[in-house]
């Protein structure tokens, strides 16, 4: 019995030493994984954004985009973010939405520009939606619903345009499960907390849209699209009790009201 | 690792031949039952079960054959889980996950091999007892 108790112990020993052996390699390089998986992950978010940019009114004008562009260069430079690789586009859309695409595009509609109060409610969506591309979310998410094949289909140039643009609904108009809002959430908060953003304004903002809902649902796609909002503003708030936050830069300051104004023309 | 003596008494031709079945049938499994290590072991234990009240060899090597279906079974069910929730959840794909993939098929093959040559010397009457597995069939299969 002892002498097949040490065979066994020793025969995992090998297995476990195998394994620890071959970890050493770096196999992502090695096959260039990382290089595949962005580039069909980069191919996929451009051909969304080629398909929404021919769809939609993209907005270019420099007193509007240069803000919202410096808002999110703070909470990238504040948490050692890339921003280089992020490629922030402006819609001009009344609907109340802002979602990341594949390949780190992150998509703001003019109608939630507007519909923030202050600053500090449009950081933490940018926050939010920089938490999903950080987090691996935006993949997954499609992996999960329409399929690894047929993204890697559309990644070669292969894909129906009826599947691409169902794909380009369910990212922009549809939810992650309630973990990954959670966890985009929660990370939004560290990022703000991290470039001296008080957080509890993007809880106001969940709170007010939750409540606007009843009355607009279509147009406040971003809330829809986001349920349980009041138990994540919860959630957020639960999570900053007890912090100090600096209260500068988080009130409606002239610089975001003209850019509402800007907007809203 | 495999160690071919004489049994202590020598098995008929049609004891051999069902002994043997019991290898070949784990190795269909293998193939059939790939990526759904689960598979290999349902097929390896109907066979088993099938054949409990046989000859002392026959029941040995069915024993043997189920023993190295289950040592396997713990390590292929995490590579099946791991794939699977790296498919599934935001889980990622590391070059530690890559490494064990291949220690996977490194044993996974080495059982293989073995599979096929105890199909082959015990269907000529030999016995072959595997290293850790064998003494474990000793200690279940009695006489």
């Amino acid at each position: 019995m002892k002498k097949i108790l040490l065979e066994l112990v020793l025969t995992i020993a090998v297995i476990v030493a195998v394994w620890f052996g071959l970890s050493q390699v770096d196999w992502m390089k090695f096959f260039n994984i990382q290089q595949t998986t962005q580039n069909t992950e980069e191919k996929i978010g451009d051909l969304f954004w080629k398909i929404m940019k021919s769809t939609e009114t993209e907005i270019t004008s420099d007193s509007i985009v240069a803000p919202v562009d410096s808002m999110l260069t703070r909470i990238c430079k504040a948490n050692s973010i890339d921003r280089k690789k992020i490629k922030l586009h402006l819609l001009r859309k009344n609907e109340i939405n802002a979602f990341a695409l594949p390949g780190n595009h992150l998509v703001i509609y003019s109608g939630l520009i507007t519909a923030c109060e202050n600053e500090a409610e449009l950081y933490g969506v940018i926050g939010h939606e920089l938490a999903h591309m950080e987090k691996n979310h935006v993949m997954n998410k499609l992996v999960k619903e329409i399929g690894l094949s047929v993204l890697i289909s559309m990644s070669t140039g292969n894909g129906n345009s009826e599947t691409i643009k169902s794909a380009i609904k369910q990212i922009s108009s549809s939810a992650y499960d309630r973990k990954l809002e959670t966890e985009a959430d929660l990370t939004a908060v560290d990022y703000l907390e991290k470039a001296g953003i008080n957080p509890e304004s993007f809880a106001n903002f969940l709170y007010r849209l939750a409540d606007q809902t009843k009355n607009l649902p279509s147009q406040i796609y971003w809330i829809s699209s986001h349920p349980e909002s009041k138990e994540r503003a919860e959630k957020i708030i639960e999570r900053i009790k007890g912090r100090n936050f600096p209260k500068a830069e988080v009130k409606d300051s002239l610089r975001f009201g003209r850019l509402k104004e800007k907007v809203k023309e | 690792m495999i160690d071919t003596s004489t049994f202590h008494y020598q098995p008929t031709d049609h004891e051999a031949e069902k002994a043997s079945n019991s290898y070949v049938m784990s190795m269909i499994a293998i193939m059939g039952g790939l990526p759904l290590p689960i598979i290999n072991l349902i097929a390896t234990f109907f066979f088993y079960l099938g054949n409990r009240k046989g000859t002392y060899y026959v029941r040995w090597h069915c024993t043997q054959a189920l023993l190295s279906q289950l040592f396997l079974i713990p390590f292929n069910s995490t590579g099946f889980w791991w794939t699977v929730s790296i498919i599934f959840t935001p889980e990622t794909i590391s070059s530690k996950y890559i490494a064990y993939i291949i220690t996977l098929c490194i044993f996974n093959l080495i059982e293989f091999i073995g599979t096929i040559y105890t199909a082959i010397v015990t269907r000529k009457g030999q016995h072959v007892e595997w290293w850790v597995i064998g003494g474990l069939t000793n200690l279940i299969c009695k006489a």
